[in-house]
């Protein structure tokens, strides 16, 4: 199956509009991105832990640590109304941007 | 987070990251088990697919580093850059902070070393003074009796001991010519008060402090090196002193400069000898140090209780009589505590006008930069980061501001140490870490008054929206706050002023007054005698006489005497007199300034025979239970007047009440002139003359010369030695010397703070122009157009000038409040010129407008020169 990267600057977006659907640990957004895109998106380690200290530290995502669905302990994360407010933000922009692509792709054919 | 707690909570954080991740991997490999591989297997895969942990593990890192320390790297290479941009600005900022702060500082050093610190002995605050003193008597507060000191010594439970020392000068004959010394005599246990150990040798032992006992000394650190090279064999050596010989058993450290600054040698006085136990006899100067923990007034109350008893005990010597204790360090530094506050709140007046100054500059400097400003809002800065970059380059002037302020303290303290040399403890002043320490906190202060204002000014969220305005200043509300800053200048520079003005005046009212004697052409100088010739009182008298006939001898000398202390260098000698014949107010009290003089130092001094004759030495018999029975005595004019008015004052004998052993009843023979006797700073006061060569085996020699006094100094001495061959000659200083240095406090407090007001002026004149200066600048276009529409150069000339005025009249009114609190505080070192002297005060005013004139004129010129086409080109 064929794979694609994340858009610069998509993937705190998409983590945000994961961790919405509530408390979350990394490994669980990880899966949850893969699931949901149908394995099309892959998202790695390696950017998703930083853009999560990022989004927290900005103080959009709120973190707390708990135990897994296994009893083991994990770090939560919970969107803030901050984050609330900054996906709802992105969210717009990402209709009209890829509205607007969308559009200059169909017009060019 | 706050950064702070990210940079200490450094150990959780990493256990965080690692538990965070090792979560990932294990539910990885859970995954691929449950997918069916080996446990092993399912392991590696997992750590595979989850990449370099310990690479993410630094990206984590770095999300949660503090950029603190990028940030002030940033911000100081910002502040260099900003610096380098405008070297003029810089340069003015640096050079008003160093001399700020560099004036501050070395004030704050000698009031540190002087003020602040304990006298520098272990545990200094529990050593105290103690004076006896007879209540009756005012002003007669001093010496202490070796008996009664011993008393106090047994009867006391407040001190761990007391003890005691009287100074003479000495001849030391070992050399090729006599060496004058200063010799402490001391009683038993005086290191031990000091807590001072020598720093060769050994401390007296109890034999020697005994009557009979070998003489041992302890020489001074100076003069061990003088005379002994350093060398540590002079342990052991001896000295010839009079017919003495003394073994040195010791060498004091270099610090220890006490009781008094030039003693070169500490020698026992046996407290078991028959001619110390008279309880009549005064010497010591009394000191004490307290038991631990005890206080000034419970010393005070016990010693008080314990004087009680000896006053039942031997009511004829010690009932009249009281215990003053008082801390030492209030004694040798009580004197000029005021004056060295006084400086200190000046030159802090003057750091406050130099940061005002700067601040001002810095606010028309970031209207300037509003745009820079606007541009870094923009581009998404904080506030904080913005003001925290202002702040730094304010730091960053300060702190250079601040070392070349330590370099300038360096050579005033050198300044401050040959104007007043004879402060107290002049030589503890020194820069060390608290002066630096100081010096920094000064500058970390400046940085905070000079740029805290401007920064959060230039930093309002209104001001940095208008990017696209900033270019076209306006004259915003914030020149309000300018202009605040110039007149608080000039509120602070008029208050420094009035104070220097009336410093001023004062010193030159006591350079104004006439004396009533005349103090030009005279030399005074010291021949070194011992108190132990004064059991010989007809031999001392006649070597003294001697003396003077020698010196009256010597060509281009025209009076010859001698005093027991010099006229109009402040001292009191207050004593109570009775009239034997009861005079015309026998109730009355007399208080008189009595001082003991030779007959012929009124024409030394020049002081004029008014009445009566001229007294006359009466010789000393040989029987040393009294070596006079009569002395003549001279009064002045005040005297009369106050004591005998209407009478005819000749043939009166006046006597010293109270247990004194000297002088004998005194005839009146004579008034002479009212002379500033205590001081050319004090009125004079009734005074008596006792007529008599010898008060001490080492009296002040007056001499008169017909041409400069200290041409004369060689040729003297050498007319001394020739027949005193045993005695040496010293402290040999014109008169006119002696009265320079005994003010030479005053001198030192208005020179500095004449200095400090003119700075200050020139700071607030600076001030001021800067200012206006900055506003034609920006109105320019306003100017240009005005112009252009007709209104007349003189016009705007007027209206900048009336705005410069405006603001220096609303500084000069705050600013004559301020003095007049001021000079409330100076009122108490005033001579001759009270606190409210109106002259004083419209000088200052005065002064205040014309520079205040100047400082606006020119920028007022400016203004009125603009061009119009010019300006209107530019829009």
């Amino acid at each position: 199956m064929e794979k694609s990267d994340l858009l610069q600057g998509t993937l705190d977006m998409l983590i945000l509009k994961v961790v919405a659907l509530g408390p979350i640990h990394g490994y669980g957004i990880s899966l949850r991105i893969r699931q949901i895109s149908k394995a099309v998106l892959q998202v790695q380690q390696g950017s998703l832990y930083p853009a999560l200290h990022r989004l927290e530290k900005r103080g959009w995502l709120e973190a707390e640590w708990g135990q897994s669905e296994n009893g083991r302990e994990a770090k939560f994360y919970r969107l803030s109304s901050k984050g609330r407010k900054q996906l709802a933000a992105e969210e717009s922009n990402w209709h009209r941007l890829s509205g607007a692509v969308t559009q200059i792709l169909q017009t060019a054919e | 987070m706050l950064w702070w707690k990210s940079l200490f909570r450094k150990r959780p954080l990493e256990a965080q990251l690692d538990s965070e991740l090792r979560f990932h991997i294990e539910e990885l490999t859970r995954a691929n088990i449950e997918a069916g591989m080996t446990p092993e297997q399912a392991r590696r895969q997992a750590i595979l697919e989850f990449g370099g942990k310990e690479q993410i593990k630094e990206d984590l890192r770095d999300v949660h580093r503090v950029p603190f320390i990028e940030t002030t790297l940033k911000n100081l290479k910002f502040a260099l850059r900003f610096m380098r941009k405008s070297p003029a600005f810089s340069l003015t900022v640096v050079l008003t902070l160093a001399l700020g702060i560099g004036a501050n500082s070395a004030v704050f050093s000698a009031l540190d070393a002087i003020v602040l610190r304990p006298l520098p002995f272990p545990h200094g605050d529990e050593l105290m003074k103690l004076d006896q003193y007879d209540p009756k008597v005012p002003g007669n507060v001093g010496f202490s009796a070796p008996a009664r000191l011993q008393d106090w010594n047994r009867m006391n439970s407040t001190f761990q001991v007391i003890t005691g020392y009287y100074t003479q000068d000495v001849s030391e004959t070992s050399g090729a010519l006599p060496e004058k010394l200063t010799m402490a005599a001391v009683a038993p246990q005086f290191l031990q008060v000091w807590g001072v150990a020598p720093a060769l040798g050994r401390d007296f032992n109890p034999e020697e402090e005994r009557f009979g006992g070998p003489d041992a000394i302890l020489v001074s650190d100076r003069f061990w090196r003088s005379r002994f090279g350093a060398n540590p064999n002079a342990v052991g050596q001896k000295l010839h002193m009079s017919a003495y010989s003394y073994t040195i058993v010791g060498v004091m450290p270099a610090s220890f400069l006490f009781p008094e600054r030039d003693v070169d040698l500490w020698s026992p006085v046996p407290m078991n000898a028959p001619y110390a136990q008279s309880r009549e006899s005064t010497w010591f100067i009394t000191i004490g140090r307290l038991k631990p923990g005890v206080t000034a007034t419970q010393a005070r109350a016990n010693l008080a209780t314990v004087q009680a008893q000896l006053g039942k005990q031997y009511p004829k010597t010690d009932a009249d009589l009281t215990v003053n204790v008082e801390p030492l360090k209030e004694t040798v530094v009580g004197g000029v505590r005021g004056s060295i506050w006084i400086l200190f709140g000046s030159v802090s007046l003057l750091l406050l006008i130099a940061c005002t100054n700067i601040a001002a500059l810095l606010l028309a400097r970031a209207s300037q930069r509003q745009h820079e400003i606007a541009i870094r809002f923009s581009l998404g800065a904080s506030r904080g980061a913005v003001v925290t970059q202002l702040l730094t380059e304010a730091f960053v002037l300060a702190l250079i501001g601040g070392v070349c302020g330590l370099a300038v303290a360096g050579g005033a303290s050198k300044v401050f140490r040959t104007l007043a040399g004879n402060l107290p403890r002049i030589e503890e002043i020194g820069l060390d870490w608290r002066i630096v320490l100081y010096s920094m906190a000064c500058a970390a202060g400046a940085t905070l008054l000079c740029g805290l204002l401007p920064a959060i000014r230039a930093t309002r969220p209104d001001l940095s929206v208008p990017l696209a305005q900033a270019s076209r200043t306006q004259v915003s509300t914030r020149s309000r706050l300018q202009w605040l800053l110039v007149g608080v200048q000039v509120a602070l520079a008029v208050s420094l002023l009035a104070g220097a003005g009336l410093l001023l005046r004062s010193f030159q009212e006591l350079g104004r007054v006439s004396p009533g004697f005349d103090p030009s052409h005279v030399l005074a100088l010291h021949i070194s005698g011992g108190w132990g010739e004064t059991a010989d009182m007809k031999a001392l008298t006649q070597r003294i006489d001697r003396t003077l006939e020698t010196l009256r001898s010597v060509p281009g000398v025209e009076a010859a005497a001698t005093a027991g202390s010099l006229p109009g260098v402040p001292a009191q000698y207050q004593t109570e007199v009775k009239l034997e014949e009861g005079g015309a107010q026998p109730d009355r009290k007399m208080m008189v300034e009595s001082r003991f003089v030779s007959p012929e130092y009124f024409a030394t001094m020049k002081v004029p025979l008014l009445e009566g004759e001229l007294c006359r030495e009466t010789p000393a018999s040989s029987n040393p239970k009294a070596w006079w029975s009569s002395l003549n005595v001279m009064v002045n004019r005040s005297f009369a007047n106050t004591y005998l008015p209407g009478a005819t004052p000749m043939g009166y004998h006046l006597r010293l009440p109270g247990n004194s052993f000297l002088p004998p009843p005194g005839e009146i023979r004579g008034v002479v002139g009212d002379a500033r006797e205590e001081g050319l700073n004090h009125e004079p006061v009734p005074t008596v003359y006792w007529c008599f060569s010898a008060p001490d085996p080492d009296p002040f020699y007056l001499i008169r010369t017909r041409s400069d006094p200290m041409a004369m100094a060689v040729t003297l001495r050498r007319k001394i030695h020739e027949i005193e061959p045993g005695r040496s000659v010293f402290d040999i200083m014109p008169l006119e010397e002696h009265l320079g240095e005994a003010f030479a406090d005053t001198r030192m407090r208005t020179v500095l703070l004449a200095l400090f007001a003119v700075t200050a002026i020139s700071l607030a004149s600076l001030g001021l122009y800067g200012t206006l200066s900055y506003f034609v600048t920006v109105r320019n276009r306003e100017i240009g157009l005005r112009l252009a529409l007709g209104a007349m150069p003189g016009q705007i000339v007027k209206q900048f000038l009336l705005q410069g005025l405006r603001v220096s009249f609303l500084g000069c009114i705050v600013g004559l409040g301020l003095a007049a609190a001021f000079a409330r505080l100076l009122a108490g070192t005033l001579y001759g010129v009270s606190a409210s002297d109106a002259e004083t005060w419209s000088v200052v005013v005065l002064v205040v407008f014309a520079v205040a004139t100047a400082a606006s004129l020119l920028p007022a010129a400016r203004a009125a020169r603009v061009e119009p086409m010019q300006v209107l080109r530019e829009e």
